[in-house]
């Protein structure tokens, strides 16, 4: 019975082109996230050579004070693409990878956006994660949707009540060979992707592929529960259609909107504001209190004094940047804590909307959500700190630029370490699978086969 | 042709689909969706917009409040420019969120416009805003198949097409009519998007020019009446030339997985790899190579400065800068800015024509696919477009200049070209000047220009318009009744 039924799916022309288009999708769909990463991977690279190239120059022009060098000096830390990226571009398309900064006010530096075209930001990446969320499913809807109708309506159906004693075996076959035929393109395309990108067998790649199991079986259930109404095929394809346009476009669509509104975000331009009246308008005030200022923050450096009243000193210059970050400290963590409720808020919402909770948990597996985002923006802040504290005193004291020794300053790196949470990757969608399933169940024990003629 | 069977045809059709219950589950639904899609995308506007002119404001105020100073202390001093929201964009978000609204404008330098929706979004952005465009663009099709799937193939498969054709009915006035009744069952659905529209429009404070917004709003439901006609008409020939009412479902529903969700996202990632565009580190290094080639005004060995220097000595027949009769300085800034600003808009302009190309792959597309021509049409009558946003970063761009050589020239007249000693004063200049240099404004681009550059899809709408009509003229020949 098994191989008559497989024989009937194979042999149908439709069959054989959806999985060949879902196959060839995939495939684009990697060649498009590897693309996206090769972009980040060469443009990291640059950095690295053109960071001494950058240091050198501006060491030979401006070689007589090491304030005035650093005003110019840039350093890169560089978020590390990881290797998943190209499974799931995620953030990362909008995101610079690179923060390449000096140690003037760091505010005024950190939000610089990338290069790029938001049309095609608009328009969305083609990537593995829009082909396994959008376009699975529809495949999965268009195998399913007709499993039992179908046979009502060619007649099969009164020939299998008439052969067998549980005509629901046919159907749970079927169904078997449709999850068959749908994993083997899935286990194809993850395969291909692990060799082809050269991903390694580590906890997050086994994460990835398991929120991709969980998501297809879940629109394998759903399309399951719809069958057991026992409809007809049309019936069945308008439902089945309606519920992928509702939780894929309308709902996440619907919560996108109250995010925004529910966590506007004004502080962006009084940080804006802040970091630039901050530091400005200490050109127009008494030295004294700006360096008072100053040491309230950095007590250490209280020795180095309030410089003349008159003469420009950079100890006075690098205080006034300070003040800009100073003053626009507390804007700027209020940003961040509404960046941060902005996750959090987008996960609990997501654990009731499959697709969304999908994505949110590829994103976090391939380092590319806003949770990467804001840990790389506070480790920007960190290194921005440690290179400020590291040439402070030394601007301070007059060092000659040339005592240092440049080229040690190569590039830096950014790793996000957050651990895998499998129950909060596989909780939600189980729980949805479940729930379905005994629906589904209830279902066919309610009213049996034998009464749908 | 028979006006009175085409019109008894479509009245039968909007009856029918108006006396099933399901319809009016549809309508409902769709009914809450419009407004909360209204409501939130408003308040959302409100918002932003509030922000925006607040923060000019207070950026204006703080600009003002300077004491004397040195002018160039005020170039660097700098001043914002925030991107205010069309009053349209509202309707349609188009490509808003991802772009940014926020950029600090400073004498030597062109800033990012940061601050991006999508910049700050958990990524739930990428699966698009909720709006009153995205309702009518994406779920009125969707809509219009399921109501209109079965109108004429499930006629024949019941048999009735043949009694209506025996009737009398001429396959041209069937076509119409049906068309012509889903259609009127479309615009049934459309009015309260449209009512939904005005009481927002009517309630949001506007500091555009009203006839330019009636303009654009009355061609905003002139595209969209247009576009329903078309998807009327699709769905209606689609249904005609389909053996079940099945077939003409699966059909349909295929058309507008491929055009809506499909061929925008491929075309554009087609467009990316046609027409490569350099990266920001690639952009910036470019920038500083032409500068330097020109002239490094920070250089003092710089030989475009030196050879300045000495035709300025020249002309006013002296031998040292400090004899000049304007701040020297001042004029070397001036022109490093000149230098500077010239080179940064041609590369800027050569990569906005990059991102031009790579969007024109999909614009082509709207010959084959009505939907992009609409979609592209509306954000730009929403002031929502990408032309829009490249309007705004060269108006924040060309502001930037000359508020910059404002005070460059300020310098050169006021400040003099003496050093000052290690006991004077630093030399400043009356705050007088701050108040009287002009904040940033910007404008909406006149109708006119947003139409021109729309012309790609104005004329696929007509082409649309065109083939469907002659589509019906073909298929009323061919088409059989069983």
């Amino acid at each position: 019975m098994f191989y008559l039924l497989l024989k009937q799916f194979i042999r149908a022309k439709s069959t054989v082109t959806a999985l060949i288009i879902l196959l060839l999708a995939g495939i684009i769909s990697m060649a498009t996230g590897t693309q996206q990463l090769k972009k980040q991977k060469d443009n990291i690279a640059r950095i690295a050579v053109l960071q001494q190239e950058h240091i050198q120059r501006n060491v030979k022009y401006h070689n007589t004070e090491l304030g005035s060098l650093m005003y110019y000096v840039r350093f890169a830390l560089v978020n590390e693409p990881d290797p998943l990226n190209a499974l799931s571009v995620g953030q990362r398309d909008v995101n610079s990878s690179v923060q390449n900064i000096n140690i003037r006010n760091l505010e005024a530096q950190r939000y610089d956006t990338d290069l790029t075209n938001p049309s095609a930001l608009h328009a969305g990446n083609l990537d593995l994660g829009f082909v396994l969320i959008y376009l699975f499913p529809l495949v999965i809807i268009a195998f399913v949707y007709n499993l039992l109708s179908e046979e009502k309506e060619v007649g099969a159906l009164k020939l299998w009540l008439v052969q067998s004693q549980k005509p629901i075996r046919y159907l749970q076959i079927k169904l078997c060979i449709r999850m068959m035929a749908v994993y083997m393109v899935l286990l194809i395309l993850l395969i291909t992707g692990f060799f082809w990108l050269g991903l390694s067998l580590n906890e997050r790649f086994m994460a990835f592929c398991a929120v991709a199991i969980l998501y297809l079986l879940f629109w394998f259930a759903i399309s399951y529960w719809v069958v057991s109404w026992k409809k007809n095929s049309n019936i069945n394809a308008l439902a089945l259609l309606s519920i992928w346009v509702m939780l894929t476009i309308v709902i996440p669509a619907s919560l996108n909107n109250y995010i925004n509104s529910r966590y506007a975000l004004p502080e962006a331009q009084e940080v804006a504001l802040k970091q630039r009246d901050g530091y400005h308008q200490k050109w127009d005030i008494d030295k004294a209190i700006t360096m008072r200022g100053f040491y309230k923050h950095y007590p250490q450096f209280e020795k180095f004094g309030v410089p003349e009243r008159k003469a420009f000193s950079w100890l006075w210059y690098y205080a006034m940047q300070q003040m800009g970050d100073d003053d626009a400290s507390a804007a700027s963590t209020e940003l961040y804590n509404k960046l941060w409720k902005r996750n959090a808020v987008t996960k609990t919402l997501a654990a009731f909307v499959p697709g969304l909770h999908t994505q949110q948990a590829m994103n976090d597996l391939s380092r590319s959500g806003l949770q990467n985002q804001l840990l790389f923006l506070d480790s920007t802040a960190r290194f921005h700190e440690k290179m400020r504290l590291y040439f402070y005193p030394k601007i301070f004291s007059s060092q000659p630029v040339n005592d240092e020794n440049w080229s040690v300053f190569k590039v830096n790196y950014f790793v996000e370490t957050t651990k895998t949470v499998w129950s909060w990757l596989l909780l939600p969608i189980l729980v949805f699978i479940a729930v379905i399933y005994l629906a589904t169940v209830f279902n066919f024990k309610r009213a049996p086969l034998n009464n749908s003629l | 042709m028979k006006a009175k069977n085409t019109i008894l045809i479509a009245a039968q059709v909007y009856k029918t689909v108006f006396k099933n219950r399901s319809t009016w589950v549809l309508f409902v639904l769709m009914l809450i969706m419009v407004v909360y899609a209204g409501v939130t995308s408003w308040q959302y506007y409100q918002t932003q917009q509030t922000t925006i002119v607040a923060y000019q404001q207070k950026a204006r105020e703080s600009w003002e409040s300077n004491p004397d100073k040195h002018p160039h202390r005020m170039a660097h001093y700098g001043s914002f420019a925030f991107r205010p929201k069309h009053p349209l964009s509202f309707f349609d978000m188009g490509i808003e969120n991802y772009t940014g609204n926020t950029v600090f404008l400073e004498a030597h330098k062109q800033n990012t416009v940061n601050f991006s929706e999508a910049g700050f979004s958990s990524g739930i952005l990428r699966f698009g805003e909720i709006s009153l465009a995205l309702i009518v663009q994406l779920l009125f099709p969707l809509l219009l198949f399921f109501l209109g799937f079965g109108l004429v193939a499930a006629e024949r498969e019941n048999g009735t097409l043949n009694v209506l054709v025996s009737q009398g009915a001429g396959w041209k006035e069937i076509l119409l009519g049906k068309s012509l009744g889903l259609y009127a069952v479309m615009l049934s659905f459309l009015v309260p998007v449209l009512i939904t529209l005005a009481i927002l429009l009517s309630r949001t404070n506007n500091t555009n020019n009203d006839a330019a917004l009636a303009g654009r709003t009355a061609l905003m439901v002139l595209l969209y009446v247009l576009y329903l006609w078309i998807l009327s008409m699709i769905t209606v020939c689609i249904s005609a030339i389909s053996r079940t009412s099945r077939q003409s479902l699966l059909r349909l529903i295929g058309v507008w997985l491929l055009l809506l969700v499909l061929l925008p996202r491929g075309l554009q990632s087609l467009g990316a790899l046609l027409y490569p565009a350099p990266s920001k580190l690639a952009f910036e290094a470019a920038i500083e190579e032409d500068i330097v080639k020109q002239g490094d005004s920070h250089n003092p060995d710089d030989p475009h400065y030196k050879h300045l220097k000495d035709s300025v000595l020249k002309v006013h027949s002296v031998d040292s800068v400090q004899q000049l009769p304007f701040n020297y300085s001042g004029f070397v800034m001036r022109e490093g800015e000149k230098i500077s600003a010239i080179i940064y808009s041609q590369h800027q302009n050569r990569l906005w024509e990059v991102y031009q190309k790579q969007n024109k792959v999909a614009a082509w597309s709207a010959f084959v696919n009505p939907f992009m021509a609409v979609r592209n049409l509306s954000m730009s009558l929403a002031g929502s477009d990408f032309s829009t946003y490249t309007d705004f970063q060269q108006q924040a761009e060309k502001y930037r200049y000359e508020l910059a050589q404002h005070m460059n020239e300020l310098q050169m007249e006021y400040i003099s070209n003496k050093k000052p000693g290690p006991d004077d004063q630093p030399y400043t200049i009356s705050s007088k000047h701050w108040q009287e240099t002009p904040d940033f404004v910007y404008r909406n681009r006149e109708l006119s220009t947003v139409l021109g550059e729309e012309k790609l899809g104005i004329a696929a709408i007509i082409f649309w318009l065109i083939i469907l009509a002659l589509l019906v003229q073909l298929l009323s020949k061919k088409l059989k009744v069983v």
